[in-house]
């Protein structure tokens, strides 16, 4: 059963991966990006983290493929869509992207993950949460920091002084 | 004198009647039978009272009531009975459907008019019937130069999300809830996230220019509010220390999270409002001013998919907010116990007395939790509607304004109060109350 699921997931992500790419209406390569980050939450999910896998999909479908689809309607489509069809790129792309997928997969399957035995239970996610508050709290207030400063900077950005609106001071 | 059937001769009606009849047995036999032994062989039969509960069995429970009720319990505890029926989409399409019909009531009523009045001879109470069968009846029209697969798909898709949404809503205690997600409030913001996909890019299909401005709109107002929408829920989170809604309705049995977070409360369902493009917050669907925004191109039962989506998404969204701070479907035992002679004796008709053994078909509880849940949702549902008859719409900037600055901060106060009550040692874990 869960073999079948991670086949049909893995087509899934790849099918859709390479179509994101080689799509002439840049809408559907979207879409299709789509696919591939939610065909990865799935793999979350069968890898017994829901948690990371509702993350996967709020943030990478829900928001930035959001943005990107937003982005894509909005331009024009002459203006970033010059035609380079060379045959001889293309190979060499594909060449050196299988080149680095088996040299990577040779290095993961020498590593010894062969060997790790998955009897664990999944991870809870409040277990997370405890290691970030114990352990790994230095982190926990360098991302509060970053994020808090991010979205202060984001609001400041946002501001338009030239807007002189009653409205807003009312 | 017009007459319906002017060479009707009784011989040929009765003639015409055998020869159906005729040809149903032989149809029957010839492939329906052999159609039902070949899928009894797939299926899984349910073992009732711990018998197998083989067609035959079930055929003879037709002449004995009494002996339908365990079929009956055991199809009320399937997977099936949730999904389509009680905590799933057929209640919530139920609830959904009422909320129409008041709504259209109401609000003439509020403005004085009569509203839905001739169908159905009572104060137009089929009126909603009568305007699905014509949104049935319609024709779907397509724009010449629409992307068409994307524009077919769009409405099936929002009401597929709308019902993955209503699927993680738990209605009462004891697993009345399609999907108990351990990450329930987490699987909310993700479905929730769709929504503006789906809006945006049937907007952008329909090729033309008022759902294309309707679209975009609902985009900026959607992607706007989702973040003070999830800030707000924070706080429940930290005083339950749970995702699971369950959880949450089960910690909230003495106090509703509402007494301790009225911010929260409030900025929930502000931005809930907007989520759901209610007035006055209904700019993509701005009728005034874009034709019907995102939807003007959506003709027949396409429409009729789009408005029972967004009903969905209206319940399920009154419900959240039932579950997360009014307590969800907690409340005093209001609720008749079954009467207990019918269970002992049975029910009596003159000379016979008809036995029904095991016959409370829902405990008692569950009955009461339902009604405190539909009444609770309910009164969230007026007063998401209410606001249709008092309020003008708002400019597109004052709306991000409102939902940047203001509800995100109102947001972080609420955070504050609950991390206090928290630190205080009021709630939580090991808290006074």
């Amino acid at each position: 059963m869960a073999d079948a699921v991670f086949l049909g997931l893995a087509i899934i992500t790849i099918g859709s991966a390479i179509a994101a790419l080689e799509v002439r209406s840049l809408i559907y390569g979207s879409i299709a990006l789509m696919g591939t980050l939610g065909g990865i939450a799935g793999f979350f999910l069968l890898l017994d983290s829901p948690f990371v896998a509702m993350f996967q999909i709020a943030v990478y479908i829900g928001s930035i493929a959001v943005l990107i689809l937003f982005t894509v309607m909005l331009v024009r489509r002459e203006l970033i869509f010059i035609k380079i069809e060379d045959k001889r790129r293309r190979y060499a792309g594909i060449g050196l992207m299988l080149a680095l997928m088996l040299g990577l997969g040779a290095i993961i399957l020498s590593s010894g993950i062969k060997t790790i035995t998955t009897d664990e239970p999944p991870v809870d996610f409040r277990k997370i949460g405890e290691d970030f508050l114990t352990y790994y709290w230095p982190a926990l207030v360098l991302m509060g920091f970053i994020l808090a400063s991010s979205v202060i900077g984001a609001l400041t950005l946002a501001r338009r002084e030239d807007l002189t609106n009653d409205q807003h001071n009312a | 004198m017009s007459t319906i059937a002017p060479k009707f001769r009784f011989s040929y009606f009765l003639k015409s009647l055998t020869d159906n009849a005729f040809w149903a047995v032989i149809l029957l036999t010839l492939t329906g039978i052999p159609f039902v032994m070949t899928l009894l062989f797939y299926l899984e039969l349910p073992v009732i009272d711990d018998k197998l509960m083989t067609p035959y069995l079930a055929l003879t429970t037709i002449a004995d009531p009494a002996r339908q009720i365990p079929l009956i319990k055991s199809l009320l505890h399937t997977d099936f009975f949730r999904i389509a029926a009680f905590p799933g989409f057929g209640f919530a399409a139920l609830l959904a459907a009422g909320t129409i019909f008041v709504e259209r009531k109401m609000l003439a009523k509020l403005q004085l008019r009569v509203g839905p009045f001739y169908c159905g001879k009572i104060e137009g109470l089929l009126q909603l019937m009568s305007d699905g069968i014509k949104l049935l009846s319609k024709e779907i029209i397509i724009p010449a130069k629409a992307d068409k697969p994307i524009f077919w798909a769009a409405p099936v898709l929002f009401v597929a999300t709308a019902a993955a949404f209503v699927s993680l809503i738990p209605a009462a205690r004891g697993g009345w809830v399609v999907a108990d997600a351990d990450v329930g409030l987490l699987a909310v913001f993700a479905i929730i996230g769709f929504f503006p996909v789906i809006t945006v890019l049937s907007a952008w299909s329909a090729n033309s220019k008022f759902p294309f401005i309707g679209g975009i709109r609902a985009l900026h107002q959607m992607v706007s509010f989702e973040i003070p929408l999830i800030l707000s829920v924070l706080g429940v989170v930290i005083l339950t220390g749970t995702l699971n809604l369950t959880q949450i309705v089960e910690s909230q049995y003495h106090y509703w999270w509402i007494l301790f977070m009225p911010i929260g409360a409030i900025v929930f369902f502000i931005a809930m409002l907007a989520e759901l493009e209610r007035i006055p917050f209904d700019l993509p669907e701005a009728e005034s001013e874009i034709v019907a925004g995102w939807l003007t191109e959506f003709s027949g039962m396409m429409y009729g998919l789009v408005q029972l989506g967004s009903y969905l998404k209206l319940y399920a969204f009154a419900a959240l907010f039932t579950i997360l701070f009014l307590g969800g479907w907690s409340g005093p035992n209001v609720w008749p116990p079954f009467p207990e002679e019918i269970i002992q004796k049975g029910i009596v008709m003159g000379p016979i007395t008809a036995h029904f053994p095991g016959l409370p078909l829902l405990d008692q509880q569950m009955l009461n939790d339902v009604l405190w849940f539909t009444l609770k949702v309910a009164g969230v549902i007026f007063f998401i509607l209410l606001p249709r008859g008092v309020f003008p719409r708002i400019r597109i900037d004052l709306l991000l304004h409102i939902g940047w600055y203001k509800l995100i901060g109102m947001a972080f106060v609420n955070i504050f109060i609950a991390l206090a009550l928290v630190y205080a040692g009021v709630l939580g874990p090991g808290g006074i109350l």
